[in-house]
């Protein structure tokens, strides 16, 4: 696997320096929805000729891709996405729009955390509650625009979809769904407008950069148990490695830093040395410590 | 504390949930078709969910009491053990439950009379020789037992059972509801120990040994029947003088007459159930330790377990009988 290549589709170029700093994924339905978003977060267009539009925002690590509507498209919009930009498995992704409720509650904000899909019956336990920043709810993905709010949850046509896709790129506590009620028993959808949906979202952006903060904590925590440190990628992109001989290598390797955190493992040292020399020199280091063993 | 439950519909009523409900008034409920639905879900990560777990409300319907597995220590021929609850309350770096679960949720059990039921029904099986049953295998016996009110159930009904055992086995000092009561001769209250020095460092979330002590110690003082629990040993420098400090500071005002038993075990996994522990802590130093696998049992070896074992024998023989003495072995 190379670390530090370009891949270039579609006539833009995006290097794994940006891949990898790319922690938020915001998969959006509507452009109105969007826009607050992109504003918000200083995200510029990636490209217009892609199959859905990526906006990104290399310095602060946030992407977002405008899905269209409805459960499929969101899914697909999401694995675009992973796939077109190689988001990496620590990455935070976020399904924000509006919704209907069985209440009346239009302009509020509330977190998903049971996602049923009315069309399979799947459900769907995105994410870690924030419940000192916003309430929570129930939330049934529908088929279409809803009128009957019989249900007490919000109703949306997206989140299922969502969910069943993303949980498997990072992990089921990094895959978030957030809601604005827009529409509900005394509030019509019928009224609402682009204008009107930009506005629901926008009034909820301090919110929203306090959820961004509190998530971001999580992706930190992620990415320091996953990221491969650049000095076990160098020696993997010059010694050729079997699958097998790679894990090896890359678990062997995270030992051998955790126990020795000023020690490195020079390239121009090991170039010469077959994969199972160098995990058997970490592993005999490993060994000679075990009498003076500390725990810390 | 727990901010979110999620509860089986047909569950929601249970004496045990309307007991949940008080303790933890504030918490929002949300109705689940089934615990499984959420706790066996993939792509969760254990890591994340334990700085902030989830309490689910379930009934168990199968598989209430089970034979021990092989190497869980005391050596009586009837052992089963039964678990009212999933996951655990503390965090300890160790702990086997992070291999063994995708969910650090906490998953409780809400009809505690089917677990008493069957253990009835193994004793009427088995009536002519002496059965322990322990809790603490799944979860901590104690630690969840303001919110659970379990320890009060499962004591009522052993005690009108005495020809059985309980072990509660714990790190927990919420032992108020057993000063509430009488002490139970067939119940045995069992604390898992290590010296300060690791325990500080690995028991994450867990009272001090220090305050574990002085539990166990007010315990013994009111008559309960103490088990102290060496398991899983833990190898690194020192570790003989920090064992032997620890044992010397329980027994200081503890006597034979007061202690079941003792019982201890050197670190171990199977195979599988490592790979994942270790994968939710790839850059840690306590899991860099070069262990051995060997029949698919990941350890510190023979030749290290057999100086631990040896050691420890010698320095619980200073205080307790022999015969009280066990040691969780590998198969």
């Amino acid at each position: 696997m190379n670390y530090c290549n370009t891949v270039t589709m579609g006539g833009n170029e995006i290097d794994s320096l940006i891949r990898n700093r790319i922690e938020f994924c915001w998969v959006v339905a509507l452009r109105a929805e969007a826009v607050p978003i992109i504003e918000a977060f200083n995200m510029k267009i990636f490209s217009n000729d892609l199959l859905y539009p990526i906006y990104l925002n290399q310095d602060n690590g946030h992407a977002l891709i405008i899905s269209g509507v409805g459960a499929i498209k969101s899914g697909a919009a999401a694995t675009f996405l992973k796939v077109y930009l190689s988001i990496q498995n620590y990455a935070a992704w976020i399904n924000i729009g509006i919704a209907g409720y069985f209440e009346d509650a239009k302009g509020e904000l509330y977190q998903a955390i049971k996602v049923s899909y009315q069309d399979t019956g799947n459900t769907f336990f995105p994410g870690m509650r924030f419940s000192r920043i916003l309430k929570s709810e129930v939330l049934r993905t529908v088929g279409k625009p809803q009128k009957d709010f019989s249900e007490p949850a919000l109703y949306d046509m997206e989140a299922a979809g969502f969910c069943e896709i993303s949980t498997s790129f990072s992990c089921n506590e990094l895959t978030y769904v957030f809601k604005v009620v827009s529409d509900g028993p005394n509030h019509s959808s019928n009224l609402l407008t682009k204008k009107s949906v930009s506005n629901l979202i926008e009034n909820q952006l301090p919110k929203i950069f306090e959820i961004s903060d509190a998530i971001e904590k999580l992706v930190v925590v992620e990415k320091k148990r996953i990221h491969i440190p650049i000095e076990a990628q160098e020696i993997l992109k010059t010694i050729h490695f079997s699958v097998t001989n790679r894990n090896v290598f890359i678990n062997t390797y995270r030992r051998w830093k955790a126990k020795f955190p000023d020690k490195h493992l020079a390239v121009s040292e090991f170039a010469m040395y077959s994969p199972k020399q160098i995990i058997n020199h970490m592993e005999k280091q490993l060994s000679s410590e075990t009498d003076s063993w500390v725990i810390q | 504390m727990i901010e979110t439950i999620y509860f089986e519909e047909e569950v929601f009523d249970h004496p045990t949930s309307l007991h949940v409900r008080k303790a933890l008034p504030r918490a929002d409920w949300f109705p689940i078709r089934s615990y499984q639905e959420l706790f066996n879900k993939r792509h969760q990560n254990f890591r994340l969910q334990k700085k902030q777990p989830e309490l689910i409300l379930a009934k168990k319907n199968s598989n209430f009491v089970l034979p021990i597995p092989a190497g869980f220590g005391m050596d009586t021929s009837r052992n089963f053990y039964f678990s009212h609850m999933y996951n655990c309350l503390y965090d300890c770096k160790y702990c086997f439950l992070q291999g063994m679960y995708n969910s650090a949720n906490f998953v409780l059990f809400v009809n505690y009379d089917d677990f008493f039921h069957s253990i009835s029904v193994i004793k009427n099986e088995n009536h002519d020789a002496s059965a322990t049953f322990f809790s603490g295998y799944d979860c901590d016996s104690l630690a969840f037992d303001k919110i659970s009110g379990f320890a009060d159930h499962a004591l009522d009904f052993f005690y009108q059972h005495p020809d059985i055992n309980l072990e509660l086995r714990t790190k927990s000092v919420a032992v108020g509801a057993l000063f509430k009561r009488e002490a139970i001769s067939n119940c045995i209250i069992a604390f898992s120990l290590s010296p300060h020095e690791i325990s500080k460092v690995l028991d994450f979330k867990a009272p001090s040994v220090a305050r574990r002590l002085n539990a166990l110690k007010n315990l013994a003082r009111h008559g309960w029947k103490i088990g102290l629990r060496f398991d899983p040993l833990i190898y690194f420098k020192g570790w003989e003088d920090q064992y032997s400090t620890l044992i010397a500071n329980i027994m200081l005002d503890l006597f034979d007459e007061n202690i079941h038993s003792v019982s201890f075990g050197p670190l171990r996994f199977p195979k599988k159930m490592y790979k994942k522990i270790v994968s939710h802590y790839p850059n840690d130093q306590f899991y860099a330790f070069p262990l051995e696998e060997k029949n698919g049992t990941v350890s510190y070896g023979s030749h290290l377990e057999i100086e631990m074992r040896c050691f420890l024998e010698r320095e619980l023989a200073k205080y307790v009988s022999e015969e009280k003495i066990f040691q969780c072995v590998l198969h």
